[in-house]
């Protein structure tokens, strides 16, 4: 594989060393340390956040200490937090599901009031949003981390139900208990020896656009464990002809695919299955529909915004390449016709950035600009795209990718090379990234 | 990210195995304490225990914690990998020797 270095060797080893030795003296201390970013201001405003999620949790904590006098609202249905990243290695068994769970209470500052319920409408003209409870509540702010909606019933035939019932289903998005039955199903599929796995992407934009290239690559490491990798076939179909929107990470799975003997039928979009015949109906570009026999298929499927977003005037114009999200300034996070609205996460209109690493930058740039909103003063920061998966290419191997607007690679680590397969982003997968996760929530990075 | 998100991360890494590290603190302090109220000293003579279990234990590092990471010795690749497993390994050695020595030193004493 090629590889061109982003900083002298010295350079990376100069940064190892100053990781090693501070963690040692100042990692302790910083456990104790509030929110780096962002300095009090005063003000008695009602900031409504619609979603517990990742970004909204995020906000809430950051709001909750940088805003002491303002009155912070969190609505969100959900009891349960799911650590999301983690959903890949449940299903590939290699977690159990257990390490992704917890309470959303558990997260939320004692100071900020959570209504349970969904916001079912936004009415950003009269600053309020009704909630799945009956209530309307009324808003100052408002930021919008509601999430996305999977849309499943956009697949023929297609029933999270389906899922793990020995039918040959699995998809890794629908819930953590997907997530584990999508294992089983594998599991199941490798047990009989032989067939073919079909392996999908949407034809819309996706949160962790790296998932169904993870779940592949794992379950490649799986077949070849088995010892019998030459009687399965594995199938990966792209709706739009690309696997990743980094060209070098394209080409990198392209070729990986063809020595690792993954077929591939580019333009081809899921349309439908039928899982008691076990077959998955295809629409192709310039081509005929296409009928494939499975025994077992990765069902990704397509997502938008969620409906309550969709139905309101916070969403892009119908003439836009983003009309199915939120719309915001992608560098402010800021809604350009609601300026009291800021959005953050999955919801956004935007090229990528549907993953927990984007959160933990965009959280950054919302407070920031945030605050200064509410002194009048100019926005000071600029969200610049940046999101990160680290792309499994095996189970005990990874990639760390990070890249932002462009494409352009944004390297976190300078002595971590973004385009080699390595044992140690592995690790960092597998044992820090859920901590690190959990620092963001808090507000802490 | 800054140093000081990265030291926050790591720190963050290491909650769930403080009692692993307090544990290990205990075991590395009981041998010391005692044979140091007996005369032992780091220059003290230790035994063979000391001699052969040390290395054993680094070079068993080297294959045992790729797998403990559920990965495998063929995945350890770039510099960085190696750096991190042989800095493990030597690390676990050093520590099996500050273990290992003052119980030897206390076999032998009482031999």
């Amino acid at each position: 594989m090629s590889s061109k270095p982003f900083s002298t060797a010295n350079e990376r080893r100069r940064d190892l060393l100053k990781i090693g030795l501070g963690a040692a003296v100042a990692a302790p201390v910083l456990s104790m340390a509030g929110n780096a970013a962002a300095s009090r201001v005063q003000s008695n405003a009602h900031i409504v956040i619609s979603g517990a999620g990742a970004g909204g949790i995020a906000m809430a904590n950051r709001f909750a200490r940088s805003l002491p006098n303002a009155r912070i609202t969190i609505i969100d249905a959900r009891e349960d937090h799911h650590y999301q990243p983690g959903w890949t290695l449940v299903a590939s068994g290699v977690w159990n599901k257990s390490k992704t769970l917890s309470k959303t209470g558990e997260w939320i500052p004692s100071r900020v009031n959570w209504v349970r319920g969904m916001v079912t409408e936004y009415d950003p003209d009269n600053n309020q949003v009704k909630v799945s409870n009956g209530e309307t509540i009324r808003y100052d702010y408002l930021i919008v981390a509601c999430g996305l909606q999977l849309r499943y019933e956009r697949i023929e035939g297609m029933d999270t139900a389906l899922i793990g019932q020995g039918k040959g289903v699995g998809s890794v998005y629908a819930s953590i208990d997907a997530a584990a039955a999508t294992n089983d199903e594998i599991s199941r599929w490798i047990s009989r020896g032989q067939g073919t796995g079909l392996f999908n992407l949407p034809p819309t934009a996706l949160k962790c656009a790296g998932a169904p290239l993870k779940m592949t690559f794992t379950t490649l490491s799986r077949l070849e464990d088995s010892g019998r990798r030459n009687q399965f076939t594995v199938e990966f179909m792209t709706p739009s002809g690309g696997l990743f929107g980094v060209p070098f990470y394209n080409d990198f799975v392209k070729q990986r695919f063809t020595d690792q003997g993954v077929v591939r039928n580019d333009f081809w979009t899921l349309t439908g299955i039928d899982a008691d015949t076990k077959k998955a109906y295809y629409s192709v570009r310039d081509g005929e529909d296409q009928v494939k026999d499975y025994e077992f298929i990765h069902v990704v499927p397509p997502m938008t915004a969620p409906d309550s977003l969709l139905n309101s005037p916070l969403r892009f114009a119908d003439d836009s390449p983003f009309r199915d999200w939120m719309e915001v300034d992608r560098e402010t996070l800021q809604n350009p016709n609601y300026p009291n609205v800021w959005g953050i996460g999955d919801v956004m209109g935007m090229p990528s950035n549907k993953t927990a690493a984007s959160v933990k930058m965009q959280a950054n740039v919302l407070e920031q600009n945030f605050l200064a909103f509410l002194q009048d003063q100019p926005l000071p920061a600029r969200h610049n795209g940046y999101t990160s998966c680290p792309l499994i290419t095996g189970i005990g191997k990874a990639m760390l990718v990070e890249f932002g607007w462009d494409s352009k690679l944004l390297p976190s680590f300078s002595f971590i090379d973004p385009k080699e397969e390595s044992w140690t982003v592995w690790v960092m997968k597998e044992r820090m990234l859920r901590p690190a996760y959990y620092a963001m929530l808090e507000g802490k990075i | 990210m800054t140093l000081t998100g990265i030291l926050t991360v790591l720190w963050y890494s290491a909650l769930p195995w403080l009692w692993l590290i307090a544990l290990m603190l205990v075991i590395f302090l009981v041998p010391q304490i005692i044979a140091r109220m007996k005369g032992y000293g780091f220059g003290s003579t230790g035994g063979l225990g000391s001699k052969i279990l040390p290395p054993i234990v680094a070079i068993a590092s080297l294959f045992l914690l790729p797998i403990h990471t559920q990965s495998t010795l063929a995945y350890v690749n770039t510099w960085v990998d190696w750096m991190n497993l042989i800095g493990a390994s030597i690390g676990l050695g050093i520590y099996a020797w500050l273990v290992f020595h003052p119980i030897c030193y206390l076999r032998n004493r009482k031999a």
